[in-house]
């Protein structure tokens, strides 16, 4: 009956869109926008014309004491007050540049340091290309293989002497692995399969199953010992621990920290989340006790209490139960950033991964943590942004970072009472790169938004 | 009104795909499911309506597990189900399911939506796998659509996306619960279209929809529940038309 009634009815109108048309545009400028915005009343007018002036004194005195009357170039504190009293001493700062940056490293071998950091950020380098082989192990590489590298450079010594065995083969197998990487980006972007096929053919005649894993590792073997071979030739000084400070040295906390406060995090947060008991409780118990206490409370008990509690005849220095103390601290905030990310994330995705067959671990790894941390970000950039201001406690310790290396200035007999120049300076190091941290942040965000 | 066009008329031989044996659930103190016993041809197309609340998402979640029951027994091809691995196993290599408001996932693209648990369940090699979600993709007509995020889709094309990821996956029975109803009007018959297409590859299909006019097409039974019980069930030219109880009558009354 619906089809009678439509019949009695006249012709339908036909429906045509309105064509586009683009939005309009303002045509005010910069200087038209200042005026529409800062000078639109009498009222406005005046209170930009104060902020403004006491905007221009601030910035006149500031650079007045660190730029137009600092002295750059003296040999102590006496000669910077006599040139300019009333302007920054910055001689003080460049004359102890190098021990800001590297600590008591050792002079002639502080190209170790350099040559060290260097490769920790050539190793990630690869990332920037999209099509690579083993692309997915460039970042679990880099948390678990440069470290050897790292401290094998940053420390020196022999192979089978200072250095320990397995350190050393460590060492060689983290090379190769980079060196792998490498040739697979070479190759790929030659439009070739990667290093680490190059066995496939062999090995297929030899076994039916994991081809493509034996090969791999066949081939890592193999660099492995053509680099072990070239390292057992060379010898580096040895540098003991103590020695390691500056800026460099609160790199190497700050680094080990925000590595690993994610993987400790999501331990510790699915941890909390289990229906096992006691995995529940444990995982609580180190949450709630370390997110409780102050950070110069948990460097002091590692660095104070661990040795009572591990066997005597298992001695650590100070650089590992600080940087496992940094490590449970920065992994228990890491937890509760991470618990809230997986806490939004709703029921149907664990329905619909269930459903398709994925266990627990698949669903966590390829559905809901993805999802969590993403959603995080800017909780997690602000953890690692206080994390990185916090790792300057461990001057407390007695580690010499670069805040104890600062004050030091002030202690040696040429710059004697010196301490704003180098709180200064660290301040707007550390601005610069808290920051950029900051700014990475925002870019990550947008270029993860797209999906949403 | 035309006869249903089901696939149960063409099959001489029809094997049980699913049998619920007096099937009991409670929320605490209420009595969701009671003694509800049902079995389900291969190749048949249930439809299951009811009003709201009467249990039929928790009976269809009960199938595959994602909700627990306290009684009774649910059987897929002759084999009772349990909370073993092996049952685990029967339900994800038998039973796909599209849920309501699609559950894709948000951080992956359309391709990599379908082509997840060939890779890592299956171990089947990306090309491969790539190859296959095409091909599903293709099928229910957003193949165009493979780069895109889900937040970039309408909800008729987000939907058709969760059809092809559970087919992906090569079930025998296919489970929807209310596949349509978080649709506009416009975006339901694009749904609807692949479902009927779907009914007429023979795939078992169990339906949970307030969409009798997709009833009628291609439904071999109806099963009409209330409060926790299937009242009727039987082909949809009786229930839907000639109900034999006055509660089905009232529910179609407000439906229709
Ligand atoms: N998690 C829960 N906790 C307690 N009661 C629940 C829960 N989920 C469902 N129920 C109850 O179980 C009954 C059946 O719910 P169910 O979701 O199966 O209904 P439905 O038939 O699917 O309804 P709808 O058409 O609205 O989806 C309802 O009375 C509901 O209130
Ligand atoms: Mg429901």
């Amino acid at each position: 009956m619906d089809d009678l009634n439509v019949k009695n009815q006249p012709a339908l109108k036909q429906f045509v869109p309105t064509p586009p048309r683009p939005p309009r545009k303002s045509e005010k400028g910069i200087f038209g926008t200042i005026r529409h915005r800062c000078f639109n009343s009498i009222g406005n007018s005046l209170l930009t014309l104060c902020v403004a002036t006491v905007l221009f004194y601030l910035v006149k005195h500031v650079l007045d004491w660190a730029v137009f009357n600092a002295v750059f170039i003296a040999d102590n504190r006496r000669q910077c007050m006599d040139i300019s009293p009333d302007g920054a001493c910055w001689a003080g700062v460049i004359s102890w540049f190098n021990g800001l940056i590297y600590g008591r490293f050792p002079v002639d071998e502080q190209w170790r340091v350099n040559i060290g950091v260097l490769l920790g950020l050539v190793w990630l380098l690869p990332l920037m290309s999209k099509r690579i082989a083993l692309r997915n192990f460039i970042l679990l590489s880099w948390i678990g293989l440069y470290p050897f590298v790292g401290a094998y450079l940053f420390l020196g010594g022999r192979f089978g002497e200072e250095l320990g065995l397995v350190h050393g083969a460590m060492t060689c197998l983290a090379l190769a692995f980079l060196t792998i990487i490498y040739a697979n980006w070479i190759l790929s972007s030659l439009g070739k399969k990667g290093l680490n096929e190059l066995f496939v053919p062999l090995v297929s005649r030899l076994v039916e199953r994991r081809i493509h894993l034996l090969s791999f590792v066949a081939v890592w073997l193999l660099v492995a010992l053509v680099i072990a071979s070239g390292l057992s030739q060379v010898s580096l000084e040895p540098v003991p621990i103590e020695r390691w400070g500056g800026l460099f040295l609160t790199f190497i906390i700050a680094g080990f920290a925000i590595t690993m406060a994610i993987p400790v995090g999501v331990i510790l947060a699915l941890g909390r989340r289990s229906k096992l008991p006691v995995i529940h409780w444990l995982s609580m118990t180190v949450i709630e006790l370390v997110r409780s206490v102050p950070l110069i409370t948990v460097l002091f008990m590692a660095v104070t209490l661990l040795p009572i509690f591990l066997p005597a005849d298992m001695e650590f220095n100070k650089l590992t139960q600080v940087l496992v103390a940094v490590c449970l601290f920065a992994g228990a905030y890491m937890a509760e950033n991470i618990r809230g990310g997986l806490q939004a994330i709703p029921k149907g995705q664990y329905e619909a991964a269930a459903t398709l067959g994925l266990g627990y671990l698949h669903t966590m790894v390829l559905i809901i943590l993805p999802q969590a941390l993403r959603m995080m970000i800017p909780n997690i950039m602000t953890s690692f942004i206080s994390l990185l201001k916090d790792t300057t406690l461990v001057s407390i310790i007695g580690l010499f970072d670069i805040m104890l290396m600062a004050r030091n200035i002030a202690n040696d007999k040429d710059w004697v009472g010196m301490h704003t120049e180098p709180l200064v300076m660290i301040s707007v190091l550390f601005f610069i790169l808290c920051y950029s941290m900051s700014q990475y942040s925002l870019n990550l965000e947008k270029r993860l938004k797209v999906d949403r | 009104m035309t006869t249903s066009s089901g696939n149960l008329a063409q099959k001489a031989v029809t094997e049980t795909a699913i049998k619920i044996d007096k099937l009991n659930k409670w929320y605490g103190d209420h009595h969701v499911l009671k003694d509800v016993s049902l079995d389900i041809s291969e190749g048949e197309i249930m439809v299951v309506c009811g009003p709201s609340g009467s249990g039929k998402s928790t009976l269809i979640r009960s199938l595959n597990h994602l909700e627990e029951y306290q009684e009774g027994v649910v059987s897929v091809f002759g084999q009772p189900l349990s909370r073993d691995r092996q049952s685990h196993k029967i339900i994800h290599q038998t039973m796909g399911m599209v849920f309501q408001n699609f559950n894709l996932f948000p951080h992956l693209t359309v391709l990599q939506n379908c082509t997840l648990g060939l890779t890592w369940l299956r171990k089947m090699s990306e090309r491969d796998a790539d190859k296959m979600a095409m091909r599903l993709l293709d099928r229910v007509g957003i193949a165009h659509l493979a780069t895109r995020y889900p937040g970039q889709l309408s909800g008729g094309q987000q939907q058709r996306v969760a059809i092809s990821r559970s087919l992906a996956m090569e079930p025998k029975i296919m489970l929807f619960d209310e596949p349509t109803s978080a649709l506009d009007p416009e975006m339901v018959k694009e749904v609807l279209d692949v479902m009927i297409d779907l009914a007429k590859t023979g795939m078992t299909m169990v339906c949970v929809t307030h969409e009798m006019q997709f009833a009628r097409q291609v439904a071999d039974r109806v099963v009409f529940m209330a409060d926790g019980e299937i009242i009727e069930v039987g082909p949809p030219e009786q229930v839907l038309v000639n109900p034999q109880w006055d509660r089905t009558r009232e529910f179609l009354q407000h439906v229709l």
